[in-house]
């Protein structure tokens, strides 16, 4: 991709203005595996990787960091990144049994007390610490950095690292691939039922890291799960980098509900992330990013529907204040049919933010019978707040069923003086009106310590953009 | 002083002088009735006693309880005994009524009300409107019909126990079964809590289940006629065009 410059003005060097989903509809659900040349040596775990770092790596230096420039006010630019001054920092693991080590501050503030299955903790480029409940780990369950999943072989880091994602897109997608350390992968095996959620962490630790986190995770035959991903970062000032590749596979009949947590901080923290969840027969996923924080933030998250009789709830938040940048792309992907979908997000933005949601839904040829719906609601609190929001529909199959809709807007003033003629201050009723608007989705957790951890942020949001929000009524 | 004096009111909304010097003093405990044609300033004086910040007030002044108002904020008018009931209610989605209530309560209080006592006086007025208890799970007016929305409203006042409250139209819109529960809750408190009420209406029907002491009619934007029930039943029989024929020199 060609490098900008604001003096670059030769559309020939300079990305055309697009939809991602024109961009994205050739590659759906292509794989970096398809890309080996027939000659590599994949027989195993570790020559596997080797291999596909090793064509990454070519792909990372060969490319620009990315500039996607988008139809109307967008453009998505990681030029201002000072790669050269990242690096990939190192800590020590914890001792052998993983106990007592103290988490991470930004981890520590967040995370929940709660019952789990099992946690696994990313600062920087190392994992620090591993945990797993001896009920999970005598089921079979599989709880390990990615990195020690290769390193042993394992037949399910074998059959599917990186069966779904590429490494050829955009330099950040392949540094990832290329340089990833640390990771976390899960296997859940057949018919293994386990309740708590399992916590995947990564924390950014300081100025000057580039983190490139990997999560592998395979849910066998028939199994059920939940997997609560954090996304954090320390609080501090200076550039740093968040890249993650993230796949989750489940097989016939295997149900998880999964959902991310990411507030990457205050800093300059650039995140640019790719999630894949690939829904097998009958299999079922309910899957909730909450998108909260970070100076820029990419993300591609992508539900496939890959066998017959998948069905999928996809949801998901986003809050961007002050300056923050949010773009992200949300694919509900039928493979085959017969097949269920139904996406639903919700977006507010603050401040002089930005936020482009572009949500599509892909039916591939021959899908027959998916079912689908993709909505998009957003608020904007403040008059230089922006948000596009954009839906696409690609159909290639003939009975099925694919809509849209949405809405785009404003604090009601009329809704908040009815609060405040009930005694709720201005404050106040800004925060019920705009935690009501999360609820729809919100609720959709289920799970009260999570939903209190995304609450908490949400208000700090409101908080920080308190006076803003009252300035902007007043001029109304 | 009664509880709520309104003095040489004016009110201007969108550029327009609505309210053009309105005078009026509720205590706590009397039932008045404010009536009047479409566009008359009905609304507006209620918008404008609870703080709307559309309304811009030119001249005159609100007390209330002692205090002057005029310049309050909304929630400082409510916290002090205020209380309106909206034409048109607006919904609050992802918000229960019981959670809003407990909100609205709290807002007044310095400590929160305990989980027993705000069950205990929600299901007082739930009887009292003769809902379903499960009608206070859900979204406030979210999808409600215009009876439940108004139902909603009385629910809250019973809640919030204020001290004079302003029913904007409360009647219109509702079915006879609807608006005999309202009217009835709202003489209700008024005989248990003591309640104080401005009854805003263009209607008699209401008040055959809530009767007023004070009658009042505007027309354009000022208080023309005044009296007791009895000037109900004239207004019902001769409509608003007699009285702004006798009061034309006026407006």
């Amino acid at each position: 991709m060609a490098p900008l410059s604001s003096a670059d003005t030769e559309t020939a060097t300079r990305p055309p203005r697009h939809r991602e989903a024109t961009l994205y509809a050739p590659l759906a659900g292509a794989s970096a595996r398809t890309a080996l040349p027939e000659s590599a040596p994949v027989g195993d775990a570790a020559s596997l990787l080797a291999a596909l770092r090793e064509q990454a790596l070519s792909s990372y230096e060969a490319a620009e960091l990315p500039v996607w420039r988008r139809s109307g006010f967008w453009t998505t630019s990681f030029a201002p990144l000072d790669l050269a001054a990242l690096e990939v920092h190192h800590h020590e693991p914890a001792a052998a049994d993983g106990a007592d080590v103290p988490l991470p501050q930004a981890a520590a503030k967040r995370l929940p007390e709660r019952a789990r299955a099992g946690r696994i903790v990313q600062l920087d480029g190392s994992v620090i610490s591993v945990e797993l409940a001896e009920s999970a780990s005598a089921q079979g369950v599989r709880l390990c950095s990615l990195e020690q999943a290769a390193a042993e072989g394992s037949e399910a880091f074998h059959r599917h690292y990186s069966q779904r994602l590429t490494s050829d897109r955009n330099k950040l997608e392949a540094a990832n691939a290329a340089l990833w350390t640390g990771g976390a992968f899960l296997h859940v095996p057949a018919g293994v039922v386990i309740e708590d959620p399992f916590e995947i962490v990564s924390v950014l630790g300081s100025a000057g890291s580039a983190q490139h986190a990997r999560v592998l995770i395979v849910g066998d035959r028939a199994s059920e799960f939940a997997v609560h991903e954090y996304t954090l970062a320390e609080d501090f000032e200076g550039q740093a980098l968040h890249t993650e590749g993230f796949e989750m596979y489940l097989s016939d009949g295997a149900r998880c509900r999964l959902a991310h947590f990411q507030d990457l901080g205050p800093g300059e923290v650039y995140d640019a992330t790719t999630r894949v969840v690939a829904v097998g027969r009958d299999a079922f996923c309910h899957w909730l990013p909450a998108l909260l924080g970070g100076h820029l933030v990419r993300q591609h998250l992508e539900l496939a529907v890959t066998e017959p009789g998948g069905d999928m709830a996809f949801r998901g938040i986003f809050f961007a204040e002050d300056a923050e940048m949010f773009d992200m792309f949300a694919v509900d992907l039928h493979e085959v049919g017969p097949s269920g979908g139904d996406v639903h997000w919700r977006g507010a933005a603050s401040g002089s933010a930005r936020a482009s949601m572009e949500g599509l839904i892909k039916i591939n040829p021959g899908a027959q019978q998916s079912h689908t719906y993709l909505q998009i609601h957003t608020v904007m609190l403040s008059p230089k707040a922006r948000i596009d929001a954009i839906p696409s529909v690609l159909v290639s199959a003939d009975d099925v069923s694919a809509s849209h809709g949405g809405s785009v807007g404003e604090l009601d003033e009329d809704v908040i003086f009815y609060m405040q003629s009930r005694g709720l201050d201005r404050t106040a009723a800004v925060r019920v009106l705009v935690e009501g608007f999360f609820e729809p989705v919100l609720g959709e957790l289920a799970d009260e310590p999570l939903e209190g951890v995304v609450r908490a942020k949400i208000a700090e949001k409101l908080a920080a953009a308190r006076a803003e929000i009252e300035a902007y009524a007043a001029g109304r | 002083m009664a509880e709520l004096e309104i003095r040489d009111l004016h009110v201007r909304h969108e550029d327009l002088e609505i309210l053009k010097g309105v005078d009026l003093s509720i205590d706590k405990g009397e039932i008045h009735a404010l009536m009047g044609p479409n566009g008359s300033g009905k609304s507006t004086l209620a918008n404008t006693l609870l703080g709307h910040p559309g309304y811009e007030i030119t001249q005159g002044a609100i007390i209330f309880a002692g205090q002057d108002i005029t310049e309050a904020e909304p929630h400082e008018r409510a916290k002090a005994g205020l209380f309106l009931a909206f034409q048109y209610p607006v919904a609050i989605p992802g918000v229960s009524i019981a959670n809003f209530l407990r909100m609205a309560i709290n807002a007044k209080r310095d400590e929160p009300i305990g989980v027993k006592e705000f069950r205990g006086q929600l299901e007082t007025a739930v009887a009292l409107l003769d809902v379903d208890r499960s009608f206070t799970s859900r979204p406030l007016n979210d999808g409600f019909s215009g009876g439940e929305k108004k139902r909603a409203e009385i629910l809250q006042m019973a809640m919030l126990a204020p001290d004079i409250a302003i029913l904007d139209e409360t009647d219109s819109g509702l079915d006879i079964d609807a608006l005999r529960t309202v009217a009835e809750g709202v003489a209700k408190l008024h005989k248990s809590q003591g309640l104080g009420a401005l009854i805003i209406t263009h209607y008699q029907r209401i008040f055959h289940y809530v009767t007023p002491q004070f009658v009042h009619v505007m027309l354009d934007g000022r208080i023309v006629l005044e009296g007791g029930e009895e000037l109900v039943e004239r207004l019902e029989r001769e409509g608003y065009d007699q009285i702004r024929q006798e009061h034309g020199a006026v407006v």
